[in-house]
């Protein structure tokens, strides 16, 4: 060991050094998220997964232990199956429906100017509107007598349309309201990913002749891969979670039409007092909808840097 | 003199019913004055929900240890509620006098295993309200008698009557009839229906198992689906009743017949004034047995209250004859106090609405007793708005008593 080393060793090393302060003050910052996320978000998914094992309810407490009975039972359920399948319609149509026509705004009212400010406000005002208080305004407008939708359809003298109280209109109703709500959000965002990406492309491309349509496909849906990525996801897990419209413009009907997966889950657990099920189909849902990101995650997974 | 007392507020889950509101703030005020003002710091908090929503409010309620004193309860949810403990039994807070001034039926509703968990707030029974107007100028005369009652056969005449459809308009701009309260499709009235085409003691008319919770056999019996397949009719082929309901169309003149308790009356004189709407009252119409159902709500006092002393207090207030009273005025129907019930006059023979106390102890029964009622009236409502939406009839009702009998299994052993 040459002199300068032992001298090294020598000296008292503080346990308290700056890297260390660091981590700390980085733990300190992300404790409160960290405990609410433990909370509020990991204990009721645990909870959740021991309540699907045993015969449940609100009110009757823990019964006795059935183990994996709820998830057998629901392979059997052609309810589940069927909510399963109208929850994947909803998100299939209503996730690319918002994702272009959000796109679309998002490019149209990218410029700064008084109106587009005033359309930008008023497109997004249904995204912090109530969505309970929504519902009930578009139930009335569906209504097939009572409606404002039905009475400019007859004014023209076509036929009532019965929005909500048939079996192949119902979902689609509901699409567009919902939509017409969070079509706000999507497209903040999206704007948000468009100031981002630099001018001098486009520049670029104009200067080397390339028409609006070839500059959107080649710079702008490329260097947006990332955001939309954050949009298409997000989405499509707020859609799997859809419950709220469905409780109160059509509970469910007519023929299950518009039975989402949240919606039969609630109607287990509060409803039909059998809220082991209820879990079980939560554990699920919980299951489908991580695979689901995962894998739209790796579709959008973007290598490009900028 | 009170003694100046720190304030307490009762919390009160409620249906959203505005007359059932202003009532009791005016009972709360009369009790307030009571037995020299003692209770004068007591003031009431109510919460309100829908109909539908009010079983998993106070399931959710309870479980989640939520402050909650009083609780609004259907009849037939009481056995339900007193067999979870999510309410108070009150027995042993009544004398034998004081539970003598309700009529048997609804100490019976109120009580688990001979325990009463509730009083009640009043009776019903549900007959065939009509506009006068309307059905004088389709020259119908319903009968005014509840032994001349219409079957349903002879009422379906007098709906299709009573239906306007303007040329050229699929949509009437009034429909002939309006069967049940609100625009929900409970059991109270929707499960009147398959009741109806059974005979006395029959399955079909009983509804359920002797033990309660055994529904194959009794939900889906022939008899019951071809009247529920007449239901599906109703809306579909004979159009006398809208596929989408409409809010109040009974009260806006949108309805020419309308099968509810006589609360309807107490509406009809707050939105037009007293005696000033045009209506007459029938007999329910029937298949095989008149029937209709009996039973109304009651209170309850929720295991979480934290001021028991009070709510109590306050319970057999509002339950007795001078609070029963003030109820009536507000919401006019048929109440479960007899002495309350034998000084008014519209209720003697010959009175305005005579015909629903003549039905409570002729044609009423009470609805289907099992501890599973919570669960048996969700799944008979999906079965039931369905068999509206144009499903297979005798395809629902036999899932649905399946599903009602599955869900219902837990309660075993429940006598």
């Amino acid at each position: 060991m040459d002199a300068v080393a032992a001298r090294e060793v020598a000296l008292p090393r503080s346990w308290w050094t700056a890297r260390r302060r660091g981590y700390l003050l980085a733990l300190a910052f992300i404790l409160p998220a960290v405990v609410n996320f433990v909370i509020f978000r990991y204990l009721p998914i645990f909870a959740a997964i021991r309540s699907s094992l045993w015969q449940y309810s609100l009110l009757g407490g823990y019964g006795e232990f059935i183990g994996l009975q709820a998830y057998l039972r629901m392979l059997e359920d052609p309810i589940f199956w069927k909510s399963l399948w109208v929850t994947t319609a909803y998100v299939l149509m209503k996730v690319p429906a918002q994702i272009v026509l959000s796109m679309g705004l998002a490019l149209l009212l990218q410029r700064e100017s008084r109106f587009t400010a005033v359309v930008r406000s008023a497109i997004f005002a249904p995204v912090v509107t109530s969505i309970v208080v929504i519902s009930v305004i578009w139930a009335l407008m569906y209504h097939v007598q009572l409606g404002l939708l039905n009475s400019i359809i007859t004014s023209v003298g076509l036929p009532r349309i019965a929005f909500l109280s048939n079996p192949r209109l119902a979902l689609v109703a509901i699409v567009i309201m919902m939509v017409w709500k969070e079509i706000g959000f999507s497209m903040i965002i999206l704007m948000a990913g468009l100031k981002g990406i630099p001018d001098m492309y486009f520049e670029a491309a104009r200067i080397d002749g390339a028409s609006g349509w070839q500059q959107f496909w080649r710079i702008t849906l490329p260097l947006l891969r990332r955001v939309l990525m954050f949009v298409v996801v997000t989405q499509t897990i707020f859609s799997f979670q859809v419950f709220v419209p469905v409780y109160t413009m059509t509970r469910g009907g007519p023929l299950d039409a518009t039975k989402v997966i949240v919606y039969y889950i609630y109607q287990n657990g509060f409803l039909f007092q059998d809220m082991g099920y209820a879990a079980a189909i939560s554990t699920v849902t919980l299951i489908v909808l991580l695979v689901v990101s995962a894998v739209q995650m790796w579709l959008l997974r973007s290598e490009v840097e900028y | 003199m009170a003694q100046a007392r720190p304030k307490v507020i009762l919390k009160f889950l409620t249906i959203t019913d505005d007359a059932q509101i202003n009532a009791w703030k005016e009972i709360l005020a009369e009790f307030q004055k009571i037995d020299g003002g003692k209770w004068s710091y007591v003031d009431i908090a109510f919460e309100s929900v829908p109909f539908q929503d009010l079983f998993p409010k106070i399931e959710s309620a309870v479980a989640a240890g939520a402050e909650m004193d009083l609780v609004q309860s259907d009849g037939p949810d009481m056995k339900h509620y007193a067999f979870y403990r999510s309410l108070l039994p009150l027995g042993k807070y009544f004398t034998e006098q004081e539970k003598k001034q309700w009529l048997p039926q609804s100490v019976e509703e109120g009580s688990y295993r001979g325990e009463l968990y509730g009083p009640p707030m009043m009776q019903s029974c549900s007959l065939m309200m009509y506009n006068r107007e309307m059905t004088d100028a389709a020259g119908i005369k319903p009968p005014d008698t509840l032994g001349k009652s219409w079957t349903m056969a002879e009422a379906l005449k007098a709906w299709q009557k009573t239906t306007i459809r303007p040329s050229g308009s699929s949509v009437p701009t009034v429909w002939g009839l309006r069967w049940g309260q609100g625009t929900w499709v409970g059991d109270y009235e929707h499960g009147l229906f398959r009741r109806s085409n059974g005979r006395k003691g029959s399955p079909t008319y009983e509804g359920v198992g002797p033990d309660g919770i055994t529904f194959v056999g009794y939900l889906d019996t022939p008899e019951a689906i071809q009247a529920m397949q007449f239901y599906q009719d109703l809306h579909r082929r004979y159009r006398v009743t809208p596929i989408e309901p409409i809010p109040q169309i009974f009260e806006t003149k949108k309805a020419a017949f309308m099968v509810t308790p006589d609360n309807r009356i107490g509406e009809l004189n707050r939105l037009y004034g007293e005696g000033k709407f045009p209506w007459g009252v029938t007999g329910i119409p029937y298949f095989k047995t008149q029937i209709c159902h009996t039973g109304s709500w009651h209170y309850g006092i929720s295991p979480n209250t934290k001021h028991f002393d009070e709510a109590l207090a306050f319970v057999k207030f509002a339950s007795s004859d001078a609070g029963a009273r003030i109820w009536y005025k507000h919401v006019r129907q048929l109440p479960a106090n007899i002495s309350l019930l034998n000084t008014l006059p519209e209720y003697r023979p010959g009175g305005k609405q005579y015909m629903w106390v003549e039905a409570m102890n002729k044609i009423g029964v009470p609805r289907i007793q099992t501890p599973a009622y919570t669960e048996y009236q969700q799944v008979f409502a999906e079965m039931t708005l369905n068999i509206i939406a144009g499903a297979n009839v005798a395809e629902q009702m036999k899932a649905a008593a399946r599903r009602a009998q599955q869900l219902a299994a837990k309660y075993k052993g429940w006598k």
